[in-house]
């Protein structure tokens, strides 16, 4: 379990994040909102990467105070890209965790098919098999909260499914899974609640269902769009700019 | 179901440990080579244990002066990879080097100017690595300076630090001419110089070479994040640019302490890493720098024996050797980071 309470997060004069409070269960929550709503920062304030006022609490542990021999029990963020150095390999990219469990990391190398590109350098793989690798090391750590940030952007669509599958198993057994994407598609689909965000505050959180019921998606990206859902799968057409 | 990443692993290590061998002895060799040659070409064996048993009584002779050049060879070597690493690291730029970034020629500036000051030889010699050490964070902050104002990229950082040690290097000449009297001397250690070497100015070196690789030994897992995203060591809960500046100012405190005593060597500092790298076939800091800091001893010592040796009874600075053999390097990495573009 995941609690947020009245948490802020300021960039020197800019409030990045102001005052959300929530709670989040297992499953998967798709964090959405129009750019510069807050998603990141969210994301990285529940993995204590940017200093944040207020609480955050995992399990009832309070993130800023967590060691970090404890740490990766608890939480992982998963960035959409790095600027790495040049000269490293895949493999080595994905070592540098300081948390990871092997077996765990053997199983998202399998399932992200990684296994051919550890030995490649970063510039010999495109930014897709870079994002595919993040994510392997970020989900290897097996922590309560995964936190993944904007991870549909590069990948290509059967590594998009492969993921979001993954993802919503590790929620079924568990696990807070958050991703931050503007991909609606496929992003809905497999997600079990919604955080909507605008400039920094919490506008809705609840079921997918509740949310497909309210007009926010509309409201707060200002855009008219369509939802089909069919077959258990949600598609959000944008029609027209509100 | 094999592992591929247990493979890759113990992939990795192996080749670590080959290349270790293969550097730790072509470093043994060239050692050797160096306490060899001369005016006279002697065992290096007998050379050595002379040597050591003059060092001990303290008494001069031949043999003695050929194993503290040797061993100032492996410390600045060792400096100058090091310093070249950690700055690579802060810099997250392949192209780091304490010479290109302006380092190296700020401490050169700042030690021909103590030269000039009406101080005692003692207090000479304590002057002489604080004024480097001054002069080579002064430039490097120039060089950041710069660099930042032109939007700061591995290339700009590069070109930024190349203006600033350009400057530096020219404004160094100028005093040498006017007020030094020894000049000849003075002009010979600016250009890089492991004659003159006493076993303290070494033992200086080799220290900071100790200190600054148990640094990064004991911190490798945060450098390694480092390597990678600022994210990922804010998440260790460590300050990125803290870090950056600790590293920065370990960097430059190594390479300022070779350029007080044995003048400016370039190239040694980009070339190690990238070697290590390259032998490698990866990036991991663990194994990177031991590799590296071999290889700077045998990049310096090799050159050096190259300059001692090839015109007697002449010697050379080996700064030009060195960089006879650094300038490819540079070029070798440039065309190499074409590909990432």
């Amino acid at each position: 379990m995941l609690k947020l309470n009245d948490v802020t997060v300021r960039y020197g004069q800019f409030t990045a994040l102001d005052g959300v409070t929530v709670r989040v269960g297992q499953g998967v929550t798709l964090i959405l909102g129009p750019n510069g709503a807050g998603k990141t920062t969210l994301l990285k304030a529940v993995s204590g990467i940017v200093r944040y006022e207020g609480s955050v609490k995992i399990s009832g542990k309070e993130v800023r105070n967590l060691s970090l021999a404890l740490k990766g029990k608890y939480v992982s963020y998963v960035p959409p890209t790095v600027t790495a150095m040049p000269e490293m390999n895949i493999g080595d990219l994905i070592l540098t965790d300081y948390s990871i469990n092997h077996d765990l990391l053997e199983k998202y190398v399998q399932i992200l098919e990684l296994k051919h590109l550890l030995s490649r350098r970063l510039w010999e793989v495109s930014s897709g098999e870079l994002a595919r690798a993040l994510l392997a090391r970020g989900l290897a750590r097996g922590s309560t909260v995964i936190a993944v940030d904007e991870p549909l952007s590069h990948i290509d669509i059967k590594h998009q499914l492969r993921l979001l599958k993954e993802l919503r198993a590790l929620g079924r057994t568990g696990k807070v899974v958050l991703i931050a994407s503007n991909q609606l598609n496929p992003a809905l689909t497999y997600s079990d609640y919604v955080l909507a965000l605008k400039g920094g505050k919490a506008v809705f959180f609840g079921s997918v269902k509740e949310f497909l019921e309210t007009d926010i998606l509309s409201s707060i990206y200002g855009v008219k769009v369509k939802v089909v859902t069919e077959d258990g799968l949600i598609d959000v057409i944008p029609i027209d700019v509100a | 179901m094999g592992s591929a990443v247990e493979q890759y692993i113990k992939l990795r290590r192996r080749r670590f440990y080959a290349v270790t061998v293969l550097i730790a002895l072509s470093l043994i060799a060239v050692f050797m080579l160096h306490l060899a040659l001369g005016v006279e070409i002697r065992n290096p064996i007998d050379v050595l244990v002379k040597g050591f048993s003059d060092i001990v009584s303290s008494s001069s002779s031949i043999e003695r002066y050929r194993v503290q050049r040797a061993l100032a060879g492996v410390a600045v070597g060792a400096a100058l990879a090091v310093s070249g690493y950690l700055i690579q690291i802060a810099s997250r730029n392949p192209l780091g080097d304490p010479y290109l970034l302006g380092i190296s020629s700020g401490a050169l500036f700042a030690v021909v100017i103590s030269f000039t000051l009406p101080i005692s030889a003692a207090l000479m010699s304590v002057a002489r690595p604080v004024a480097a050490l001054i002069g080579g964070i002064g430039a490097y902050a120039l060089t950041l300076y710069i660099a930042g104002r032109a939007g700061m990229t591995p290339t700009t950082l590069v070109l930024s630090g190349v203006a600033v040690g350009t400057f530096f290097y020219s404004i160094s000449i100028l005093p040498q001419y006017l007020f030094i009297q020894n000049l000849q001397m003075v002009f010979a250690w600016s250009q890089g110089s492991l004659v003159a070497a006493s076993v303290w100015e070494v033992a200086a070196v080799a220290s900071a070479v100790i200190i600054g690789t148990i640094y990064a030994l004991m911190n490798f897992s945060v450098l390694n994040a480092l390597t990678v995203s600022d994210d990922f060591v804010r998440d260790m809960g460590k300050d990125p640019s803290s870090l950056r500046r600790t590293i920065t100012f370990l960097s430059a405190l190594l390479a300022s302490l070779t350029v007080a005593w044995f003048g400016i060597i370039g190239f040694v500092g980009l070339a190690s890493p990238h070697l290590a790298r390259r032998l490698l076939k990866s990036g991991e800091s663990l194994y990177v720098l031991p590799i590296a800091l071999m290889g700077g001893s045998l990049l310096v010592l090799g050159a050096d024996s190259i300059a001692k040796y090839l015109f007697l009874p002449m010697d050379l600075p080996v700064n030009i050797i060195a960089s006879l053999i650094g300038a490819p390097a540079l070029a070798t990495i440039l065309v190499g980071m074409r590909k990432r573009a």
